[in-house]
């Protein structure tokens, strides 16, 4: 029987990240197939912000290597602005740009470093407002917006580069509660239609309906990487992660 | 003696000609002290520390000497070791680069204002720290440059009266002139300030109205 064999999209080989003297990250190894969604969760200051920011080099790592399909990531000669097109990032807090209309904030990248054609890349905003279910407030201006909407166009702009991984940086936990249903469900159709994600969250629901595999780090580890079933059942005796989702409720 | 108004009129005309160069002086001016200052804040947040100590540098240097001495040390110093300039280009230089010691500091500060998200949302989109300095950062850092920038706009076009000491024929210059020869001081002094105030006041309605063209995408209240 032949069985083809699946290359990882990002491949992260004992990765180490310390600020100063403190290790936030210890030998962390993780696998990302294409069309998986993989979710992080861990309690704030295990690591998980801080290794996905090392994915596209937010974050400079101390030791190990990252791969991005074959090429490496984290070396002086790879040029970093030509990967960060290929890992699309949502943040915490949307980092929209302000003087900017919805419309503007997802076609300057495209336009500006990708160099496609501004017709081109107007269309594809638009298909991808529609996406989010913007399309009307193209022409406004971000901070006119409630924060679910802000953090809708900021995944649509990140689209907008044509990305082969999108990284989510909790990108529900700066929002008020009843405005995270819609960036999820977003999220969710992102995941249906085969994009891979890294996702940073607290939101249990999300992971366990959408995640192919759940991450749990403590303490600058993963120390567990499984599928949600998994995780989140009694089938494991990992008490760190027990007292972890009983923690969160 | 008694104040008569009427005798600076005949001298209204050559007065206009000088507030002209005064506007020149003053434009040219704040176009090196935006310049200067631009690459002196730069300097200043760069990561590299030599860059930083240079513009600590000339900071304090420049803002630590009375402007009046900066204009002398061009005008009359330098030619002593061969580096000569016409009272015009001394004076744009010598307020130019004064300017630009306090218009560095206000683009730093106003660079450094925004929030650190803003520089790796662009980052993360793929551009270049240039790329997303001129795309994202200065945008936002300029316009809220604007009103402390407007106040050393201002602020130059008065200095601009302090060339007259290195007899550039501006305003001031003929304001003393004609005022001794005339020995009217009051009036050709009031005359004066109207002038000065008048072009002060366009530059704060100016920059008045710049902001408010610049200030889309803002919350409009606090």
């Amino acid at each position: 029987m032949v069985e083809t064999v699946k290359q990882p999209i990002i491949k992260v080989e004992n990765l180490n990240k310390k600020f100063g003297d403190l290790e936030v990250l210890k030998e962390i190894n993780l696998d990302i197939y294409p069309g998986e969604v993989v979710v992080i969760i861990g309690s704030s200051g295990s690591g998980k912000s801080t290794l996905l920011r090392c994915l596209n080099q937010l974050e400079t790592p101390t030791g190990g290597k990252i791969f991005l399909e074959d090429k490496q990531v984290n070396t002086e000669e790879t040029n970093i602005n030509k990967v960060r097109q290929e890992l699309g990032m949502v943040f915490q807090q949307f980092n929209l740009f302000p003087h900017m209309t919805v419309l503007e904030n997802i076609m300057v990248s495209p336009v500006s470093v990708a160099g496609r054609p501004k017709d081109e890349v107007k269309q594809k905003a638009l298909e991808l407002l529609e996406m989010v279910g913007m399309s009307e407030k193209k022409d406004q201006y971000p901070l006119m917006l409630s924060g679910g909407q802000q953090q809708r166009v900021a995944i649509a702009r990140a689209l907008a580069m044509n990305p082969k991984v999108m990284l989510f940086d909790e990108p529900t936990s700066a929002l008020d509660p009843e405005l995270i249903g819609e960036v999820l469900q977003v999220m969710k159709k992102l995941a249906k239609d085969g994009m891979t994600m890294v996702v940073v969250t607290h939101e249990m629901g999300f992971a366990r309906e959408v995640a192919d595999r759940v991450c749990f780090m403590d303490n600058g580890y993963i120390v567990m990487d499984d599928s949600p079933e998994k995780v989140f059942s009694d089938q494991h005796d990992n008490d760190r992660l027990h007292s972890f989702l009983r923690n969160i409720g | 003696m008694q104040f008569d108004i009427t005798i600076v009129f005949e001298y209204i005309p050559f007065l206009l000609e000088a507030a002209l160069l005064t506007i020149e002086i003053s434009i040219l001016a704040i176009l090196v002290s935006i310049i200067v200052g631009l690459i002196i804040a730069f300097f200043k947040i760069s990561k590299f520390r030599i860059l930083q100590k240079i513009s600590d540098f000339y900071i304090e240097m420049i803002r630590g000497v009375p402007l009046l001495v900066q204009l002398y040390v061009i005008y009359f110093g330098l030619p002593q070791i061969g580096i000569e300039f016409d009272a015009f280009t001394a004076s744009v230089l010598g307020l130019g680069f004064y300017a630009a010691s306090y218009v560095a500091e206000i683009f730093r500060g106003s660079i450094q204002a925004i929030p650190f998200g803003q520089m790796e949302a662009a980052r993360s989109l793929g551009m270049s720290y240039f790329k997303a300095m001129e795309k994202v950062i200065l945008p936002q850092a300029l316009r809220h440059s604007l009103p402390p920038l407007g106040n050393q706009f201002i602020i130059t076009l008065k200095n601009s009266s302090l060339c007259s000491v290195i007899t550039a024929n501006e305003l001031m210059h003929s304001t003393s002139r004609f005022a001794s020869v005339n020995f009217a001081f009051l009036e050709f002094l009031l005359v004066a300030s109207v002038i000065y105030f008048v072009m002060t006041f366009t530059i704060s309605k100016l920059v008045n109205l710049m902001e408010r063209k610049l200030s889309v995408g803002e919350r409009r209240s606090l």
